[in-house]
């Protein structure tokens, strides 16, 4: 098992945002982790990389406990997240925000984890030498995995990657969800396309005000008729 | 025309060491949201170094590098004993936190040395004059306008291609976002203090070999300059903090050639009064980007 | 709000009557010092009675905003020169200061009169200081109040033909004695123990909780800011005044920078946010300062020479300072006011009669009188820098309706109840509440008749509970009185808080949190009550709860509600109309069925499997 994480709890000020959430990853699986808004899922997220601290419960990466620890130790470690609303550095250009989130790669190494990224999303180096602002949401949305891709992660994050983006941009971040998936990847995905995310995840968790109420494989989830009712709160 | 230009060397002379000073202050305030007006005790640190080695005849050759890494190592002092606890405060407990150092400085060196000022000779250097024409060029002026314009140079170079540069310009924009991409909160501004460190060492060395004293109140009003010059140009912006301080140091020398006599003195009040309009105009700055607040 | 009216002002007169009593603790103190030692001791009780008068006027304008302020120092200059320059005997004034103008060198007036002058010219200057700082806020009027003060002394320093420049102005007719010094720091602490509990400072403590809250709710800054900065100025004044008179004389580095940061330590290493901390930070620095003074002068104590020290007093002074801020920044005493110990101590619980049970909801009658007309949004469009948030979004809100907004995350719907309140700027369309334009900041719309509550909670942290509701109670007083008034506790009783009424709300669970800020939005008498996403986050059965307290509270202050979620079943139970937003258009309308069964709905909030 690459990621555990065993009965976190994580609270802001008088508010129990996670009651001992338990999820497990498997080396090279991906992963969909759904649910309403509020459910938890970005604080989940957020206290397995160590930007919020859990009052309770450990998280153990490829054997290792990682409770608590600085996100720039995790991605040292192999564990990086790409952030809800994406956060690209827009004052930087691609190449920049690429070479940055190169900082834990050796330098010699760098240049050429730089290219692979540029081939990988051949987009990109038509606007290598720009302010990363300029990009449209499907650009930087790309900019933003890559980034977090250029440390060579074994476990990638992502937090609602298709965001405010347009349909067929979509269908770009599906394809290439399908892509890391090919190569080995293991990827947890946060998504709000419930039943598109799981039919081509291998399992997913069903989270709802911080706790997890379903788990299993994608397609069976995506299958679950009682599904849009615990979106839409059931009735 | 020769007194235009006249001033503007002069202009540019006292500029540049406030805007050395200002692109500290608004590096600061980037990574973590600080007005730190304990800044100008750096310049201080470097003139008691100044004063100890000059009072042992040590060359100026080694007292000068001695003073700039004195400002380096208490800029960053400065940071791992108080700041690092204060880092997620309110700006209201950051800036009075500066204060508060500030006066302990001055406490401090009454206390180690004197209140009262501590002397040394300046290098003749430091008044030489060339006569070029019609103009009057003091050689030490121009060794100011040229060190701090290498600094410029060599900041923005830094910025620009150094992963340190890179850390710090993110940082800046979303400290959070740049921790997930591996930057170490406590290096990039343990380097931001060191960096900033640097260049106001740089400032007080041009600043000190004329000065010719060290007392213990001297970093206060340099530094206030700074500030005003951080902010003319937007707090954060790099760019803006050097031009508000060329701008700064060419508007009080034109204020004090062009005002009336018995108005000499409140140079510095008209400089404000325009600050202060300024800040009412446009909150921002000149440079800086307004973010909103999520709501 | 009669209630709350009265209970304040006890809640006053019981601070007034403990922190007066406080400082006579420590003027009998300091008599007893006095007693045994020389004239230098007696001038150190005066010095700490007007330094406490200073501190507790930086306190009503620091404490009460939350702005901070170095400039007060530089308006005890003006008023104090103001005053010196009237007294000194004409005389002193033909040697001193013979070329001033407007014949003051003739002018002789006598003290009490002087001192009403300076006071005066104390105020004019806060006045206008205080339409600048008062405009901008956080760093901006910190830097301006600054310049202040240094412009004051530099022109105190170069008038010289005004002021006598460097060398002092002596002859400052002298007042002698502690009395004055008693009278004024009693006055201080009155002032502003009551500017604490008036309508003005109660806004004020509420824009310093959360600005943008505050503006929700109908509250303007900048008045209530620029009152407690003229009331603060005034206190300030009247120090600088008394100091100067207690000295004999004034010069330019009197009000010093350096000063202002005694008087800021004073203040926060106390806690700056009470009376009380301030008379405690006053003491504890001046009595600190006295110690190490003692220290630094080389004595002979405890049976062992000292050192000789200068400047231990400053290091004491910064020591201190930054000791509190770096561990307790809230001061010493943190929120701690003797007049709230006093009251706690002999507190009975509330009672209010007559209330056991919930409220039956108004008589629709009446709640049609008072309908303003439908809430209607036309071709609204926001832009953020490429991104289109709303695109052509018109929606209508009938009176006395609940509304449903929902759609998953991204749609849009936060950002177009951020239209309506002011918050963000459309780039087209326009909003309309009945044959009003809604329009203008968030203040001046709220008081038009729309109140929000916030989806990431944003309760004034430090008031109690019901001071919440009844500050905002206080705004629909003066701006909603057309509308029928729901009392304070009825409000809280209806959202199931009057229990919890006198907790500060920082401290409540996240669900109370979310019930208070919709009793305080509910407080401001509005026609709509905007509810952003208010069980995020909550369980099922809290949910259920939701839905009974919003319809009773809707009907009670007869309102027409929007209300905002991404639970479906919960806006299904609540609404009668629902509008679903997806991708920031509008993607269908109708009756909670109809919504459920629209295909393009499940799809938008599921992700089509095969799209």
């Amino acid at each position: 098992m690459i990621l555990e994480v065993d009965g976190i709890t994580t609270r802001y000020g008088a508010l129990t945002a996670l009651h001992a959430v338990s999820i497990q990853i498997e080396q090279g699986e991906l992963v969909a982790l759904v649910g309403p808004n509020g459910a938890g899922k970005t604080t989940l997220l957020s206290s397995i990389v160590g930007l919020l601290h859990p009052s309770g419960g450990r998280v153990r990466f490829d054997g290792k406990d990682i409770t608590g620890l600085d996100p720039a130790a995790l991605v040292v470690a192999g564990l990086a997240l790409v952030p809800e609303r994406r956060r690209i550095f827009k004052d930087l250009s691609v190449s920049d925000n690429l070479r940055l989130a190169g900082t834990t790669v050796a330098k010699a190494m760098r240049k050429q984890r730089m290219d692979e990224m540029a081939d990988l999303f051949p987009v990109l180096r038509t606007k290598w030498d720009l302010s990363a602002g300029f990009l449209s949401g499907g650009q930087a949305q790309q900019l933003a995995v890559a980034r977090a891709l250029m440390s060579q992660p074994k476990v990638l994050l992502l937090d609602e990657p298709c965001l405010g983006l347009a349909p067929t941009m979509v269908d770009v971040i599906f394809d290439l969800l399908a892509a890391l998936r090919t190569r080995g990847c293991t990827v947890l995905v946060v998504e709000q396309q419930a039943q598109r995310v799981l039919s081509v995840a291998d399992r997913g968790y069903v989270l709802r005000t911080g706790s997890i109420v379903a788990a299993g494989r994608g397609v069976d989830l995506a299958d679950r008729s009682d599904l849009f009712d615990t979106y839409i709160g059931g009735s | 025309m020769t007194d235009l230009v006249q001033n503007l060397i002069d202009g540019l002379g006292n500029g540049s060491t406030y805007a050395l000073l200002a692109v500290g202050v608004s590096m600061l305030f980037g990574v973590m949201h600080l007005v730190n007006f304990a800044h100008g005790e750096l310049l201080t640190i470097g003139a008691y170094v100044i004063y100890g080695m000059r009072s042992k005849n040590i060359s100026w050759w080694l007292t000068i590098p001695a003073a700039i890494i004195a400002a380096v190592v208490l800029s960053m002092g400065i940071e791992f004993v108080a700041f690092r606890r204060v880092r997620a405060a309110s700006a209201f407990t950051l800036l009075l936190t500066s204060f508060a150092i500030e006066i302990l400085s001055h406490a401090t060196w009454r206390i180690g040395v004197s209140s009262t000022p501590r002397r040394y000779q300046p290098p003749d250097i430091a008044f030489k004059a060339l006569s070029l024409g019609p103009f009057n060029i003091e050689v030490w002026d121009v060794v100011s306008i040229v060190v701090a314009v290498l600094c410029f140079v060599g900041t923005a170079i830094m910025l620009r291609t150094t992963m340190f540069g890179l850390s710090i310009r993110a940082a800046s924009e979303d400290f959070d976002a740049a921790r997930l991409m591996g930057v170490k909160a406590n290096r990039v501004i343990s380097g931001a203090f060191a960096f900033a460190g640097l260049l106001a060492g740089i400032a007080g060395a041009l600043w000190l070999v004329r000065r010719g004293q060290a007392d213990p109140r001297m970093g206060a009003e340099p530094l206030l300059k700074a500030v005003i010059a951080a902010i003319i140009g937007g707090l954060g912006s790099l760019q803006g903090a050097v031009v508000g301080g060329l701008a700064l140091g060419i508007a009080e020398v034109f204020f004090r050639s062009w005002l009336p006599s018995d108005l000499q003195g409140l140079t510095d009040s008209f400089v404000f009064v325009v600050i202060a309009v300024l800040f009412v105009v446009r909150p921002q700055g000149i440079f800086n980007v307004q973010t909103a607040e999520r709501v | 709000m009669i209630a709350t009216a009265s209970s304040l002002r006890r809640v006053a007169v019981v601070s007034l009557v403990g922190n007066l009593g406080l400082l006579a603790l420590v003027f009998g103190g300091g008599l007893v010092y006095a007693s045994g030692g020389s004239s230098a001791r007696d001038l150190l009780i005066t010095d700490l009675l007007i330094n406490l008068v200073i501190v507790v006027g930086f306190h009503v304008f620091i404490g009460n905003t939350g702005v901070l302020s170095f400039g007060h120092l530089g308006i005890a200059s003006v008023g104090a020169y103001t005053m010196a320059l009237l007294a000194v005997p004409a005389a002193r004034k033909g040697v001193l200061i013979p070329k001033a103008p407007f014949g003051i060198p003739e002018i002789q007036l006598t003290p009490f009169v002087a001192t009403l002058i300076g006071l005066g010219a104390a105020i004019v200057v806060s006045v206008l200081l205080g339409l600048v700082a008062a405009r901008t806020s956080g760093l901006a009027a910190t830097m301006i109040t600054l310049a202040f003060l240094f412009i004051v002394r530099q022109f105190a320093e170069n008038r010289k033909d005004l002021t006598g420049g460097a060398q002092n102005l002596s002859s400052v007719p002298r007042l002698a004695g502690h009395t004055w010094a008693v009278i004024g720091a009693t006055l201080a602490i009155a002032v502003a123990v009551f500017f604490r509990s008036s309508k003005t400072g109660r806004l004020a403590i509420a824009t310093r909780e959360d600005e943008l809250a505050a503006g929700a709710m109908g509250i303007e800054v900048f008045t209530p800011r620029l009152l407690a900065f003229i009331v603060s100025g005034a206190i300030v004044g009247l120090g600088g005044i008394l100091r100067v008179q207690s000295l004999g004389s004034i010069g330019p580095s009197q009000f010093s920078f350096e000063f202002t940061i005694l008087i800021l330590a004073m203040m926060v290493v106390g806690g700056m946010r009470t009376v009380t901390g301030a008379i405690a930070g006053t003491v504890f620095i001046t009595v600190g300062k006295e110690i190490t003074r003692f220290l630094g002068d080389g004595p002979h104590f405890l049976g062992f020479d000292w050192p000789v020290v200068d400047g231990l007093p400053d290091l004491f002074l910064a020591g201190s300072l930054l000791a509190v801020l770096l561990t307790r920044p809230s001061g010493l005493l943190g929120e701690f006011d003797v007049g709230g110990w006093l009251l706690a101590r002999r507190r009975r619980l509330p009672t209010i009669a007559g209330h056991a049970g919930p409220i039956e909801p108004a008589e629709p009658s009446e709640v049609e009188a008072h309908a303003a007309g439908e809430l209607r949004t036309t071709g609204l469009c926001v832009d953020f820098g490429g991104f289109t948030a709303l695109e052509e979004v018109s929606i209508s809100v009938e009176p006395g309706r609940i509304h449903g907004l929902i759609g998953p995350n991204g749609a849009g719907k936060t950002t177009f109840i951020n239209v309506l309140t002011g918050l963000v700027e459309p780039s087209s369309g326009t909003v309309h509440l009945g044959d009003q334009d809604l329009a203008g900041p968030p203040y001046r719309r709220a008081r038009q008749g729309v109140s929000r509550t916030f989806q990431n909670l944003r309760v004034f942290g430090s008031l109690s509970v019901r001071e919440n509701v009844a500050v905002v109670d206080l705004v629909a007083h003066d701006h909603r009185s057309h509308r029928p008034r729901v009392g304070v506790d009825e409000l809280l009783e209806l959202s199931g808080l009057l229990a919890l009424a006198e907790r500060s709300a920082s401290t409540l669970d996240y669900g109370s949190q979310r019930r208070l800020e919709i009793a305080r939005a509910a407080a401001l008498r509005p026609d709509f009550l905007l509810l952003d996403e208010p069980t995020s986050g909550m369980s099922q059965s809290e949910s259920l709860a939701m839905v009974a307290d919003v319809r009773r509270i809707a009907a009670a202050i007869g309102s027409g509600v929007l209300v905002i979620d991404h639970d479906l079943g919960f806006i299904t139970n609540i609404c009668e109309h629902i509008t679903v937003l997806d991708q920031g258009v509008v993607l269908a309308e109708g009756t909670a069925d109809e919504i459920q069964r629209d295909p393009r709905v499940i799809e938008a909030y599921l992700g089509s499997r095969h799209g």
